[in-house]
């Protein structure tokens, strides 16, 4: 297994190699220049011979190239404030050491022994986050914006908030809806959710990001006078001066829309797969055999049936997770969220290649590591899955 | 050994598909004794595996129907037992195994997770009793370390040793009543026999009745007292092993017989095959539902469907207009009078 794990690893470092390289030369050879839009301006001559040779844009193409991917993988400030920190850290290392050498012969054990160590490390992470200040040297943007990191994970944080707020609707909503239409298959309900399914995949996302902001937000103000939902940003003007409970309150009120834009497509996706896996495993031998056994149909239902049809299921939520880090770049822009998304489509505008190239990396490395978590949790969810 | 444990009584189950209602089993009625090991030989779809699972009160609404019929198991209706009753019956009462041991398991749960959830379900034990009653049915189908293969996935286990976890199974909760579907189809020739001669000296020892569905006849003849033949829904003929395998009355039968490979037989003859495929059963033919493909139809055939009447041997009954007069003990294969 941990064999395994270091051989996905080497060839996930290989494959991200690749693919910076074939993204760097897509930019160069998308046509435009970083500086282009100085050139309408007669008097910039001397600015842009100087930015030229500061950003290095009169260099040969792989030359370019080796100065950001050399820029990229060093490290430019890495300070750990108090001892707080480093005991932290013990601990963890510690902890997760403590509970792989553990030994408890029951099945449910090795999920919640992954789980738990995964909640130890999140947790670790959230506590760090003020003590650490790190950072790599992923240059500076073209247009002025300070450096590439703090741009970026500036980005993620709200990403983050509209991404995994719409993962978990989805998941919620979708998959028991799902189950649902499997177990009443071609009743009523069945038939309305997959109608409704249909709809709402195939409805493009701009569509359905304005439509809900022309339906919630403004006919039913207009109609009923109350303000439910903004339509713009994820905090309104003067946030800091609210009281918590109203902070709250406004948080939601701005994330609402947006996450029910790209949640209503994930729904109608998850439904539709979750509707196929749970149909199959009830057509299969063994849920007759649980039939037969004359356990009750609850027990059929969730026990034999579900645990059994999340298998399929765990492979795409997992792929979906890497998703949320590039972002939304329709609805983010449709909703001014000022995400990962919109700071990727504004870097393409502007040919700012070290966003533009450090966007696609952070994504490839969050497919690459989903990727490998999605292959070790299958093996922990199913017994037939070895890896050697 | 004469009382009766099971009585079917004109069971008909019908499927409702898009071409038209199926009529899977159209009219059986049969008894089966305590201790009793009863063959049902037939053709595929001639509706053994739906009796089957009739009793078993596994038909699924709303596509499968019950319309009419009675199934008396031990002086209960199982077809109007509450669902919750019925479940006591099933799998604690009645159990029952079936054709393909390498899909018949839960994968994602050990051999004993599933052994125990079925023992603790109908007996009033505690889970480590239970567990010890798991690992003593696990040695009884011999199966070797049975205590620590409890641990082990369906998969670690081959063809044959699952079919053994699915006796084990079975027979854990001392069922009265034990429907083998097809058991052996899926496996290897060479463990075929052993795992039937396994089954049936557990189910003997139980004293459980078995209910073998086969379309091996040699399987019949070395396994069975008793034997149905069924044929498009319906049984053609019932009787002992022995006066089915050598006096057989219904025209199907003896037709099935011809085309049995036997080793022991006094000279060679060709090998026979039954003329035609079986009929659809949404479309049943008028009168006699073998009638299109049987050497020996009159007109009276195609008038009136023959009812499973007495025969000239007792406890052996056959459901042919001409049965009485037919004498297929004398009739080769090579020529069939008319």
């Amino acid at each position: 297994m941990f064999a395994y794990i270091v051989r996905r690893l080497v060839y996930g470092v290989i494959t991200l190699f690749v693919l910076s390289a074939l993204v760097f030369m897509l930019v160069q050879f998308g046509g435009g220049s970083p500086l282009d839009r100085l050139r309408l301006n007669p008097r910039m001559v001397n600015v842009i011979q100087k930015l030229t040779v500061k950003y290095g844009l009169d260099l040969p193409l792989y030359q370019q190239y080796f100065k950001w991917l050399s820029g990229f993988v060093s490290v430019d400030r890495f300070v750990v404030l108090g001892a707080s920190a480093w005991i932290g850290f013990g601990s963890v290392v510690a902890a997760t050491a403590g509970l792989f050498f553990t030994k408890v012969k029951a099945t449910w054990f090795r999920p919640a022994r992954a789980f738990g160590v995964v909640a130890i490390w999140v947790s670790f992470f959230w506590f760090a986050k003020s003590r650490v200040d790190f950072a790599m040297d992923w240059g500076d943007s073209f247009r002025g914006d300070g450096p590439v990191w703090d741009l970026v994970f500036g980005a993620a944080g709200a990403t983050f908030r509209l991404g995994v707020t719409a993962l978990s609707l989805a998941l919620i909503i979708g998959l028991p809806l799902g189950v649902f239409q499997a177990v009443r298959q071609y009743s009523f309900f069945d038939q309305v959710g997959t109608l409704g399914s249909f709809i709402a995949f195939s409805t493009p996302i701009f569509i359905v990001a304005t439509g809900l902001q022309v339906v919630l937000a403004f006919y039913l103000e207009r109609w009923t006078g109350l303000k439910l939902f903004f339509v713009v940003g994820m905090t309104q003007v003067g946030y800091g001066d609210l009281g918590r409970l109203a902070q709250m309150g406004d948080i939601f009120r701005h994330l609402a829309l947006p996450a029910l834009s790209i949640a209503l497509i994930s729904i109608a996706g998850y439904a539709r797969f979750q509707r196929a896996a749970m149909l199959e495993v009830l057509h299969s031998d063994y849920l007759r055999t649980a039939k037969s056994k004359g356990l009750p149909r609850r027990t059929v239902l969730v026990k034999h049936a579900l645990r059994n049809a999340l298998l399929p299921i765990v492979t795409i939520v997992t792929l979906d997770v890497a998703g949320i880090i590039g972002g939304a770049i329709i609805t983010e822009s449709i909703f001014g969220w000022p995400g990962v998304g919109r700071l990727y489509i504004g870097a393409i505008n502007a040919v700012d290649y070290p966003v533009i190239m450090a966007i696609v990396m952070v994504i490839g490395m969050g497919i690459v590591f989903m990727n490998i978590v999605a292959d070790i949790l299958y093996g922990v969810l199913d017994p037939r899955v070895r890896y050697e | 050994m004469s009382d009766v444990l099971l009585a079917v009584d004109d069971l008909r189950t019908y499927f409702a598909t898009e071409e038209g209602v199926v009529r899977a089993v159209d009219g059986v009625s049969f008894t089966i004794n305590r201790g009793e090991r009863r063959g049902v030989v037939g053709e595929s779809g001639s509706g053994k595996s739906v009796t089957a699972m009739s009793i078993m009160g596994l038909i699924e609404p709303p596509a499968g129907q019950i319309v009419t019929g009675a199934i008396d198991f031990d002086g209960l209706n199982l077809l109007e037992l509450p669902e919750d009753e019925m479940r006591k019956v099933r799998g604690g009462r009645i159990a029952m195994i079936f054709q393909d041991p390498m899909t018949s398991l839960n994968p994602v749960y050990t051999i004993g997770q599933q052994l125990i959830e079925t023992i603790v379900l109908h007996q009033n034990v505690s889970k480590s009793a239970a567990r010890e009653i798991a690992a003593q049915s696990l040695a009884d189908v011999q199966i070797p370390y049975p205590a620590s293969r409890l641990d082990d996935f369906p998969h670690q286990f081959s063809g044959g040793m699952r079919q053994r976890v699915m006796i084990a199974m079975g027979l854990s909760c001392n069922p009265e009543l034990l429907i083998a579907d097809e058991p052996t189809t899926a496996l290897d020739v060479t463990t075929q026999a052993q795992i039937l001669d396994l089954m049936l000296a557990l189910a003997d020892d139980r004293g459980t009745s078995v209910l073998l569905i086969t379309h091996d006849l040699g399987v019949v003849a070395g396994f069975c007292d008793t034997v149905q033949v069924m044929y498009a829904g319906g049984i053609v003929e019932s009787g002992s092993a022995s006066d089915i395998f050598y006096d057989p009355k219904h025209p199907y039968s003896w037709g099935l017989l011809g085309s049995m490979t036997r080793l022991d037989a006094a000279q060679m003859h060709r090998l026979n095959s039954v003329r035609g495929a079986p009929p659809s059963v949404i479309n049943l033919p008028e009168g006699c539902r073998f009638r299109p493909r049987c050497d020996f139809a009159l007109d009276v055939c195609r008038e009136r469907l023959p009812l499973l009447g007495p025969s000239d041997v007792e406890g052996h009954t056959v459901a042919c207009h001409r049965a009485a007069e037919l004498d297929l003990k004398l009739v080769t294969s090579e020529g069939a009078p008319r």
